[in-house]
């Protein structure tokens, strides 16, 4: 069997071979033009348009649309391929929505380490004051990439915990489109190739957010940066897409959408955040790549001789804000929606007790999605826009804590006169409630504009910012892996090794949000290499050296998670079909989950959460005849 | 009365759950609007609930005063040096306050929920209660006043930090990779230190020249972007007589970590001295 039998290695095939078509089509072009044949810029960018292509023609994510103009009929296959081992189908492109979850997943785990890689090294660095190995230019990059490879690292997370469990969860056998399904995914892959790339061509100095006139100038890195988190956009919507129209039109016969299972909503509510909003960020960096390339000016009100071409100017550096941040607001929500979710969906299981609020919860995550498009001006309080539109921004803000109340109160409400399990999942989703609390009880502080004064980029933004990231997405998604790990291998993890990652990740969490904030309230910048260690009465080298160490704690926590997992998921004790006990549809079929899910059409009976109801049942594969 | 309306909804087991009978544990509703006698089941019921309640709310008081003289303690703002801190600050306190009930809110509750209805062992289910229509309206109702107060101090204090004195002492500033000028319309003095007359309210008009920066002193409090191509406002009134350092606050390159300025706040007499050596220094 050849490498080339796998469809990631000739999809890399034919990204490098789009990277030097595109680039050779440059020289081409400007040689007609009677230019010199090389430049690095335009080279760089029409190659990568050309190398994402090239990747998805090489994987064969294209191949039955291709055929269809042709005319050619594609049987769907189910099941791994007839001639190669069963294991490739998870490194090729295969249609079945359990693949291509943990496809999902097991890439954002991947882009989860090399992300946190990243921040460990400059963590290193913030130990102490002053520059110990760590360049300015190489800081600066290195924050931003580790800002945008989690993003992309999370958005998988997102994409592989709701391709996995949706069409489970609502009884359906697959995704509504299942092609599209898989380009979703694939999209993925050429989009972070690129902007690991781009580290090596200059890399980007401007952080994630990437705001011009600073991007603008910026070196070539940027280029592949833009056109990579334009694949991963591309991604969010088609899967957006699919998730919308699975969850409304295939829910089998009883399904109301308040009987739903609640992790639905939360995909439902954050896939139209998704579908909407994933523009406005594809716009934003589409429009510098463009003044780049071409000297547009977008957003350059002087006109400057750029590196490239004259820009003529007449643009607004702070339109750029407003396009990015109706996206990357919203993009909050996308990302931490699900993660609530899972916590409403686990809660019940482990404390043997309906979900307190069910249609409050439901309806919270609609009211959150719908505030999401209208709080992007509190990322913008200093930049210079209308004075008094800060206001209506500040109220919109607030408004959020209300939604957001309602869940954690229901929360407490499930737990409140239940019979509380403490398995590993269940840690983690207690840890995501205590780490997400003082992520939400941070927020207000940075919503009342005169408080946000002091705050508006400090450190403090970063401590409430990673306090929401993990509470809303890392634990939850942990607490899922290990919930859903017996039911994706067939085999349970080592609940000792869980039960230690958990008791050491989340005290830890705990001092590095805390920590972060801390000396952002002393005075200390975001994004800066090197502090005066003065700050904060002479104390913040303490709390900075206490932050690195328990960053370091986090990574060796999720170390552990890891190796749990890679031990057990061959060898480990046979779980059987429903270890948690669970109603949810997807723990009353085999572990490992066959590739037809369901032996039979699903038909719902009662109510998702009816723990405590003798004699009470959610689903059901038996036809009205067998009763 | 949050307590009140939580107990007419969430039934409590016994800690120890073998002196109530099952009947204990459900429809709490039932009660609502009775006479209970003494002595009875639901009378025990009640008085267990409202133990659990009681505890809990102890314990919040408790755990608010103690999480709010923890984040007073290790949270160290810079010192103070202009008028506008003392508002500022104090919002920023009254915030603390909040966060610091509504931490030992949830904290207590759960903590206490974890512990008083852990499983022990039984593999049975909880009580079998949906939820609560009027619980959920109260949580939700109730932190609007919260949002609406909090919004509406808010809005009255920007109004104020923004509103213009026609006796304001006005100074441009432009940023430029990786430094800051300072341009003092009086006189025509430009200096790359910024010098201000204490007890005099200021306006600093911004702007940049090349990409987005950030004027901020910390001990000042206020802060505001500088825009290419466009002019921002930033007003403040410094009152303490000191140094300080003006640090770029929004990433603008390689060396934004290193892109300050010296801030002196100084006597008026001082700055009266100091602008008429800039004067001779031009005419120069």
């Amino acid at each position: 069997m050849s490498l080339f039998t796998l469809g990631i290695a000739r999809g890399l095939l034919g990204q490098v071979l789009g990277m030097v078509i595109g680039m050779l089509l440059t020289c081409a072009v400007r040689i007609l033009l009677g230019w010199e044949a090389w430049a690095a810029e335009p080279a760089w960018t029409v190659g990568s348009v050309c190398s994402i292509i090239g990747f998805l023609l090489g994987v064969g994510s294209l191949d039955d649309w291709l055929k269809w103009t042709k005319g050619i009929p594609t049987p769907f296959h189910h099941g791994p391929p007839v001639d190669k081992p069963a294991w490739t189908r998870y490194f090729s492109v295969d249609y079945n929505h359990k693949v291509i979850g943990v496809q999902y997943t097991v890439w954002g785990i991947l882009l989860l380490m090399v992300g946190g890689t990243v921040a460990m090294i400059f963590r290193t660095e913030l130990a102490r004051s002053g520059l110990q190995f760590l360049g300015l230019d190489l800081y600066n990059s290195f924050i931003g990439m580790h800002g945008m490879i989690m993003i992309f690292a999370i958005l998988l997370g997102v994409g592989g915990m709701a391709n996995y469990l949706v069409p489970l969860m609502i009884g359906a056998e697959d995704m509504a489109f299942p092609r599209l399904n898989a380009l979703g995914f694939w999209f993925n892959v050429p989009g972070s190739v690129l902007l690991l790339l781009s580290l090596f061509i200059g890399g980007w100095d401007a952080g994630w957010t990437a705001y011009p006139p600073l991007s603008a100038r910026g070196p070539i890195g940027y280029q592949l940066f833009f056109l990579g988190v334009f694949a991963i956009g591309l991604s969010s919507i088609v899967g957006s897409l699919n998730l919308l129209v699975t969850i409304l039109r295939m829910r089998p016969p009883g399904m109301s959408l308040f009987r739903m299972p609640i992790f639905c909503w939360a995909v439902f509510a954050t896939s139209l955040l998704q579908l909407t909003a994933t523009q406005l960020i594809g716009t934003s960096f589409l429009m510098v790549s463009v003044q780049r390339a071409l000297g547009m000016g977008f957003f350059d009100p002087r006109g400057i001789l750029g590196e490239v071409s004259p820009m003529v100017g007449g643009g607004d550096p702070v339109l750029f804000q407003h396009l990015f941040w109706f996206y990357s607001h919203p993009a909050v929500y996308i990302f931490v929606l699900p993660g609530l979710g899972i916590v409403s969906e686990l809660l019940p299981v482990f404390s043997r007790k309906p979900l307190f609020g069910y249609k409050w919860i439901a309806l919270s995550s609609m009211a959150i999605a719908i505030l999401g498009f209208i709080v992007w001006g509190h990322h913008m309080f200093v930049s210079g826009y209308n004075d008094i539109l800060r206001i209506p921004f500040m109220y919109a803000t607030l408004l959020v804590a209300i939604p957001t109340g309602v869940k954690f109160f229901s929360w407490l409400g499930t737990m409140w006169g239940g019979k509380i399990h403490f398995d590993t999942p269940m840690l983690f989703v207690l840890g995501a409630i205590s780490v997400f609390l003082i992520g939400g009880l941070s927020g207000p502080i940075l919503s009342t504009v005169p408080t946000d004064f002091p705050l508006h980029d400090s450190y403090f933004v970063v401590g409430h910012f990673h306090a929401t990231m993990f509470g809303g997405f890392v634990f939850p998604f942990f607490a899922a892996l290990y919930y859903w790990f017996p039911k994706v291998t067939g085999r349970m993890y080592n609940e000792t090794l869980g039960k230690i990652h958990f008791y050491i990740m989340t005290p830890a969490f705990w001092v590095q949000t805390l920590g972060q904030m801390g000396v952002g309230v002393m005075g200390m910048r975001r994004r800066i290499a090197d502090y005066d260690p003065t700050l904060g009465a002479g104390q913040i080298e303490a709390w900075h050296m206490a932050v690195t160490i328990a960053g370091f704690a986090i990574a060796f926590g999720v170390m552990l998670m890891l190796w749990n997992f890679f031990q057990n998921a061959e060898v480990g004790a046979a779980a059987g079909d429903n270890p948690w006990r669970s109603r949810s549809p997807e723990w009353q079929i085999p572990s490992p989950i066959p590739e037809h899910s369901f032996p039979a059409p699903v038909r719902v009976v009662g109510e998702p959460y009816d723990y405590g109801l003798a004699d009470s049942g959610y689903v059901t594969t038996a036809s009205p005849g067998d009763d | 009365m949050f307590c009140a309306f939580l107990y007419n909804v969430v039934r409590v087991t016994h800690p120890r759950g073998q002196y109530l009978p099952r009947a204990c544990i459900l429809q709490n509703r039932r009660f609502i609007g009775k006479t209970i006698q003494p002595g009875t089941i639901e009378d025990r019921c009640m008085a267990n609930n409202r133990r659990h309640f009681i505890i809990a709310t102890v314990l919040i008081v408790i755990c608010t005063v103690l999480v709010y003289w923890v984040l007073d303690t290790v949270l160290l703002k810079p010192a103070a040096a202009v008028v506008e801190a003392g508002p500022i600050d104090n919002l920023f306190d009254q915030h603390i306050w909040l966060i610091a009930f509504l931490f030992a809110l949830v904290v207590v509750f759960m903590c206490y929920a974890l512990i008083v209805f852990r499983a022990r062992g039984d593999e049975g289910d909880g009580e079998y209660v949906h939820g609560n229509g009027l619980l959920e309206i109260l949580w939700t109702v109730v932190p609007c006043f919260v949002v609406v107060y909090f919004a509406w101090i808010s809005t009255t204090m920007l109004i104020d930090l923004t509103r213009p004195n026609p006796d304001e002492f006005v100074i441009s500033a432009e940023g430029r990779q990786w430094s800051w000028l300072f341009t003092y319309p009086e006189t025509g003095a430009v200096t790359p230190d910024l010098v201000l007359p204490v007890d005099t309210p200021i306006r600093m008009d911004l702007t940049s020249d090349d990409v987005l920066h950030s004027f901020w002193v910390p001990e000042f409090r206020v802060k505001q972007d500088t825009v290419p191509g466009m002019v921002t406002h930033v007003r403040f009134n410094p009152n303490v007589i000191g140094e300080y350092t003006l640090r770029c606050a929004e990433l603008c390159g390689t060396n934004h970590g290193g892109m300050l300025a010296t801030v002196r706040v100084v006597s008026a007499e001082e700055f009266k001295l100091w602008q008429s050596e800039q004067l001779a220094q031009r005419q120069e």
